[in-house]
């Protein structure tokens, strides 16, 4: 009888630091925008008490996990789903598809329709994540990034985004 | 052609096509080793006599386990629950689903009940919670717009929790779908025109979309070849058999097309506007299909032009300078509008305001527009639309649709 070697997938470790970071990031840009741009807590404000997403690559991670808390304030609430209970589950099939969206190669409506994303959950609980996460992708990146992330990028005032930019970076990188 | 850097396309369903096609069914159960369906249906098909029709064809050489004729016009969890009882009852072990969405969806729902061994559908809603194939399942369409005979979506409600499940699964396309004139001859005119519009207006969304894919192409292409030259005709002269026979390959080409490409802002307008003021959704699409070609005209301006050629044949087509293209595509779907209108004696609506409920009060008072604007930021047919709306886009929409004006291209957010 023949014996083959059992194959491992390759792990490929820099990309998935590099996606890790890219979610550790935006979930903590999340936390700041709902703070800091009026949409943006709109959007939260319109989902249901304690709402949770998570945004996550298939099949063990990374992810991040993004909630409202008890007084209705977003959170970004780390890597871990596990005890937390989530309401949306958003899960890219794969590393390859994370890493095309988060260098921005593809926006998150061009990865939808390749189907790259499973959405487990409510469908307008997705829209109102979608559509969070395009404005905070706006606030993070250089418009001519940015306008190959989302379909239209905003006609915002530019002091406004500046300032609102700002304040984002500065609750993402320090907590502030 | 732009080839996408990847698609998925996939349909596995056998298009069984002709005037006499309901005869195939027994053989086709045979292949499919059934010899006992329940037929699942409605009233109103089995009033218009549809299912003796279908009995008729395959009598002598099948033993019809059951017929089901009270599936309501929106699909019903307890219906599912308790047609899947009574299929277990007759000791079935096929269905053949005579009728529209409804009826498709009802048939898909015991399918997954019977098949999986369960007592409750709900316990299987989502994606990927099919793991096996199911019984077998012949569909037989009696209008030619929704495309349900060849997708693999059924939606059920549940009335008492108010929730509208979707159910997604390769495993729930039926095995054959059969396409037989007879079906279609006695539809009124008017439905006639609102699902043939609702066809049409998935296979142009499926082509301009942003799952757009040679595969869909080339079936979206085809259906929209055969609704603009059979549509209008068979509105007019209901009882043309060739008309008939064309609309309905037309509406399973452009399901084909949609249920891999998906569909955009027309259907979530459309969607929307279905749930606030209860308007059938083939009126939807017809008033709206306009507004989704106008707003999206910028983003895919030499995609829509290519809709001409199908439209309006080649002279037409090598006649009219490019830039003009889009400009004739949506005064075309405009003018079929209207044509509709015509042939139907006026119950055809071309826009909101004419659109009218079965007392005969308007169906979408315009003090209702923001309500369907707010509804539509919750469908996620909005992601493959190419275009980006917002609450805004959507109210500026809906209020040109329903005054019947042309959108003011100025006012659209680039």
């Amino acid at each position: 009888m023949n014996h083959y070697k059992e194959m491992q997938p390759g792990s490929k470790p820099i990309k998935r630091a590099y996606v890790a970071l890219m979610l550790w990031f935006v979930g903590r840009a999340i936390e700041a925008a709902a703070r800091v741009d009026g949409v943006v807590k709109a959007e939260f404000d319109g989902l249901s008490p304690g709402f949770t997403f998570s945004l996550g690559v298939m099949p063990q991670g990374p992810t991040m996990i993004v909630g409202k808390d008890d007084q209705g304030l977003v959170r970004y609430r780390g890597w871990d789903p596990e005890g937390q209970k989530i309401d949306l589950k958003m899960k890219i099939k794969n590393l390859e598809g994370a890493i095309l969206m988060f260098t921005f190669q593809e926006s998150t409506a061009l990865a939808t329709a390749r189907n790259r994303l499973i959405v487990d959950g409510e469908v307008p609980a997705a829209c109102a994540i979608v559509r969070v996460l395009d404005i905070v992708e706006v606030y993070l990146l250089p418009k001519l990034i940015a306008k190959l992330a989302v379909k239209r990028y905003p006609d915002w005032f530019f002091g406004e985004k500046i300032r609102n930019r700002i304040r984002i970076y500065a609750g993402a990188v320090f907590g502030l | 052609m732009d080839l996408p850097g990847y698609y998925e396309y996939y349909c596995g369903v056998k298009i069984i096509a002709g005037h006499d096609a309901l005869e195939r069914i027994p053989v086709i159960l045979q292949d499919l080793h059934a010899c006992r369906p329940m037929i699942v249906t409605d009233k109103g098909v089995a009033g218009a006599g549809l299912v003796d029709i279908v009995l008729g064809a395959v009598k002598d050489q099948l033993t019809i386990g059951a017929v089901a004729d009270d599936v309501p016009p929106d699909s019903d969890l307890r219906v599912v629950n308790r047609l899947a009882a009574l299929y277990r009852e007759q000791d079935c072990d096929a269905l053949i689903a005579v009728g529209g969405g409804s009826v498709m969806d009802t048939a898909k729902g015991i399918n997954i009940v019977v098949s999986e061994g369960a007592d409750d559908l709900m316990k299987f809603s989502g994606a990927g919670a099919l793991k096996r194939p199911l019984k077998p399942l012949v569909a037989v369409p009696t209008t030619a717009g929704t495309g349900s005979e060849v997708t693999l979506v059924a939606v059920v409600k549940d009335h008492e929790r108010h929730l509208k499940m979707a159910f997604v699964s390769y495993f729930l396309l039926p095995d054959v779908s059969i396409l037989d004139s007879r079906m279609t001859l006695s539809l009124p005119a008017a439905i006639t025109a609102a699902t043939g519009m609702d066809a049409l207006t998935h296979a142009i969304e499926a082509y301009y979309g942003l799952s757009k894919n040679p595969l869909s192409d080339a079936t979206a292409l085809a259906a929209i070849r055969l609704i603009s030259r059979n549509l209008v005709e068979v509105t007019r002269n209901p009882s043309d058999r060739e008309a008939r026979l064309a609309m309905a390959n037309a509406a399973a080409l452009a399901g084909m097309a949609f249920s891999n490409s998906m569909v955009g802002m027309v259907h979530t307008l459309g969607h929307a506007t279905g749930s606030v003021c209860g308007v059938p959704h083939g009126v939807c699409m017809a008033i709206l299909l306009p507004y989704g070609l106008e707003y999206n005209r910028h983003k895919r301006e030499a995609i829509m032009g290519e809709l001409l050629f199908p439209m309006g044949g080649s002279d037409v087509f090598a006649g009219t300078h490019k830039e003009q293209r889009t400009d004739r595509v949506i005064a075309y779907v405009r003018q079929m509008n209207q044509d509709l209108h015509d042939a139907s004696g006026g119950r055809h609506a071309r826009f909101f305001k004419e659109v009218l409920d079965r007392e005969g009060k308007p169906a979408v008072p315009r003090g209702r527009l923001p309500d369907i604007a707010r509804t539509a930021l919750g469908d996620g047919s909005i992601f493959y639309n190419p275009e980006d709306l917002d609450y805004d886009d959507f109210l500026m929409v809906l209020e040109a649709a329903w005054e019947g004006v042309a959108l003011d291209s100025g006012r659209i957010r680039k």
